[in-house]
């Protein structure tokens, strides 16, 4: 059974997305914060981690995503670079313009907007899973 | 004798412009010259009978024409498009011109009798060039070497070594011999020589430092119309100013909300030390305190003058005097424009004139460009507002939004149909909520100035794809036949990316919401004369003759679309036709009601040429 991590700080969203990935099957570990996350990646290594931007600190989601993904050899994070991270986002709805996943600048692999949908976030995360392994 | 050229002065020679000019008129004369000297000799020598070296003055008028000729060709070849080089090829050109001018000049004059020739005249003629074509004091050293031509020639005549040639028969012979006449015209020459140098050097000065000071003022004038950003206007107010007196100091200090202080805005030409000195504290600064209430203040010697408030500073600078000029506004004063000279006692009372004359010019732009940094900060301010609160209110709609989803949707929580039902009403009412948020915040955005980005070009094509992108899944759910045509070659328009994907998504998600299943969307996008025009047309609930007038009104919603169970906050269209405007653009709408309805957006083409500068 497939171990999901959420990074969110809104306990709402965390529950919602928690009841929805539980439902399908998944084992599910929660973060309330950028480094609760990152030490819970360390720990328990899941298989794919849902990370929201975090709006309230403004750039706690992407500097996640980046240590995460971070290029340097040296980096703690290096052996959990390969871990798929599915980006939870408003900013959708604010522009209609997508900016994909890009991997320059914001090392992600699939993003999921706010508010949730369940069928697409399960779809999502079923497809990143399967093309992890 | 001559003024001397102040030490600090950039350059007093003549412009690359000018150089070219004056170049063209000798080499014009120099034809003239040389045809003039063949046409003289064969009048001379074969009507009049003059005992002249005929052979060896039409070989003089040959050399003229021909090494014309090689100037003319050399002049072809001068232009290179850096500045310094250009002006140092051109200053080189003209030096080569003066010495071969000078060369066949000597020759000639010796040719038609040295120290009695009749053409020693045309030598201070000659000087004017030279004036005009060189700084100073290359003239003079012009002047010293005709001097030294034509006494050189005196004496090797003299001294029998060179022959001489009597040009005018009646005068006596041996006159060239004689050492009181040689001095003599040796005397007057020089005389004349260095007085039309010396005139033609103070014609040439006044009108350069006309030239500046028109050209500064001019400056000033185009930058009050030109530009609303405050360091450029200040900017060009120091340079203006530094330029317009000839000298590279110039510096403005603003007063600070108080009143009390000078900080310093910009300086052009101080060194960092002298620029971070400190405040400059009006209350203690006798200087600034006149300066401030309207007159122009000059300080002839800064060693000496008691109203100095860091005089070591202004010393270590290397500061002679300092004009200071008061920028005054709508009745207040705003800060003073001050410029240094290297040198004392160097500003005239023209020169304060004209200094005022352009703190005036300054003082409307730097009143423009302050008020314009008012409002543009108090637009990010309100910018700003409007997210913070936007993201306050989204977060939490999201998260009830979500959390409903999730209930209604898990296959273990057993709801019975009324309960299902109210969970849905409450869902609906929330996902209303969060429209009204997005639309309220769009709505600000395009009150806003500042809070899209500043418009660059961008391409339409890429921004309608991604429009129809986003609303694929509904138009496949709701089986509309879409048809999307545009032409291949990217038309690209002066705005927003942001606010170009807002306008064409609120009209084609309208076109899908309101097009019942089955129905057709047709997005259009073509060039006419100047304009993209791009044309939604769908096969919808149409809008009733009467509400067409009223669609672009905030919160107003067409009566058919309210009768129907489709969500909406009224606000798109308003939204719509706010950005649009804000890009110069148009929009316009065919409906009729129960059948279709058509939105055509006009925008102006940017050409690419422009779109890549």
């Amino acid at each position: 059974m497939a171990k999901i991590l959420i990074i969110d700080d809104d306990p709402d969203m965390v529950l919602a997305i928690r009841l929805c990935l539980e439902d399908a099957g998944y084992k599910i570990i929660e973060a309330g914060s950028g480094n609760e996350g990152l030490e819970k990646v360390k720990s328990e290594n899941p298989d794919l981690i849902v990370l929201d931007v975090m709006m309230d600190t403004a750039t706690e989601g992407f500097q996640v995503s980046l240590t995460l993904r971070s290029t340097d050899p040296e980096s703690e994070y290096a052996p959990y670079r390969q871990i798929p991270i599915l980006m939870l986002t408003a900013i959708h709805t604010t522009t209609p313009l997508r900016f994909g996943p890009d991997e320059e600048y914001l090392p992600v692999d699939d993003f999921v907007e706010k508010p949730l949908d369940p069928d697409l976030l399960v779809q999502k995360v079923k497809s990143l899973l399967t093309a992890g392994t | 004798m001559a003024k001397q050229t102040p030490a600090n002065h950039p350059i007093m020679g003549a412009e690359p412009g000018d150089i070219a000019n004056v170049t063209t008129r000798l080499i014009q004369i120099r034809w003239g010259a040389g045809i003039l000297v063949l046409v003289a000799t064969a009048v001379c020598v074969h009507l009049l009978g003059l005992p002249l070296p005929a052979h060896i003055l039409y070989l003089v008028g040959v050399c003229i024409l021909v090494y014309n000729a090689v100037l003319v060709w050399v002049a072809r070849r001068l232009y290179s498009p850096k500045p310094t080089l250009h002006l140092r090829r051109l200053q080189r050109f003209v030096l080569l011109q003066v010495a071969l001018d000078w060369l066949s000049m000597t020759v000639f004059l010796h040719l038609t009798g040295g120290v009695s020739s009749p053409a020693i005249p045309i030598y201070a003629i000659h000087m004017l060039s030279v004036t005009i074509l060189l700084p100073s004091p290359s003239p003079y050293i012009y002047i010293a070497l005709g001097v030294g031509a034509l006494a050189a020639i005196a004496v090797l005549e003299r001294m029998a070594i060179l022959p001489h040639y009597t040009v005018i028969p009646v005068l006596p012979p041996g006159l060239q011999l004689d050492p009181i006449y040689i001095m003599a015209q040796i005397a007057f020459f020089t005389m004349a020589a260095t007085a039309t140098v010396h005139l033609a050097t103070l014609v040439m000065t006044r009108l350069r430092e006309h030239e500046r000071q028109v050209t500064a003022l001019l400056e000033t004038t185009q930058t009050v119309s030109s530009t609303l950003s405050l360091p450029e206007v200040l900017e060009h107010l120091a340079i203006s100013a530094a330029k317009a007196l000839a000298t590279s100091r110039a510096s403005i200090r603003l007063l600070d909300e108080t009143g009390e202080h000078l900080h310093m805005a910009v300086a052009h030409g101080l060194s960092e030390e002298y620029q971070t000195k400190g405040l400059v504290d009006v209350s203690r600064s006798p200087l600034d305190q006149e300066a401030l209430s309207g007159n122009v203040v000059i300080v002839k010697q800064t060693a000496t003058d008691q109203r100095i408030q860091y005089p070591k500073q202004v010393i270590k600078e290397g500061i002679g005097s300092i004009l200071v000029a008061p920028i005054i506004g709508r009745g207040r004063p705003l800060g003073v424009l001050r410029v240094y000279a290297d040198q004392p006692d160097r500003f005239t009372s023209g020169d304060a004139d004209f200094v005022l004359a352009i703190a005036r010019q300054g003082a409307v732009a730097l009143e423009n460009a302050l008020a314009h940094e008012t409002l543009q900060h108090a637009d990010k301010e309100r910018a700003q507002f409007v997210r913070t609160i936007t993201h306050e209110l989204r977060a939490p709609v999201s998260g009830a939004q979500s959390l409903l989803r999730v209930l209604l949707k898990l296959r273990k929580v057993k709801l019975n149909p009324q309960q299902r039902d109210i969970l849905a009403r409450v869902e609906a009412r929330f996902d209303f909520l969060a429209a009204l948020i997005n639309d309220l915040l769009a709505l600000a955005a395009s009150k806003t100035a500042g809070f899209l980005k500043t418009p660059e070009p961008v391409a339409l094509q890429p921004i309608l794809g991604e429009c129809i992108d986003q609303l694929a899944h509904e138009i496949s759910e709701k089986r509309i036949s879409m048809a999307y045509e545009a032409p291949d070659t990217m038309l690209t328009v002066c705005a927003s990316a942001e606010g170009l994907a807002q306008i064409f998504s609120n009209l084609i998600g309208n076109a899908v919401k309101y097009t019942p299943p089955d129905g057709e969307l047709t997005v259009h996008l073509t060039q006419r004369t100047g304009s993209a025009v791009i044309t939604i047309s769908d096969t919808g609930i149409g809008i009733p003759a009467k509400d067409l007038p009223h669609i672009w009104e905030e919160f107003f919603r067409a009566s058919n679309a309210r009768r129907s169970q489709i969500v909406g906050t009224g606000l798109g269209l308003s939204i719509v036709k706010r950005l649009v405007d804000s890009l110069g653009g148009m929009i316009s709408v065919q409906s009729v009601e129960g059948k279709e309805t058509t939105f055509t957006v006009s925008l102006l083409v940017t050409p690419l040429d422009k779109a890549t500068s």
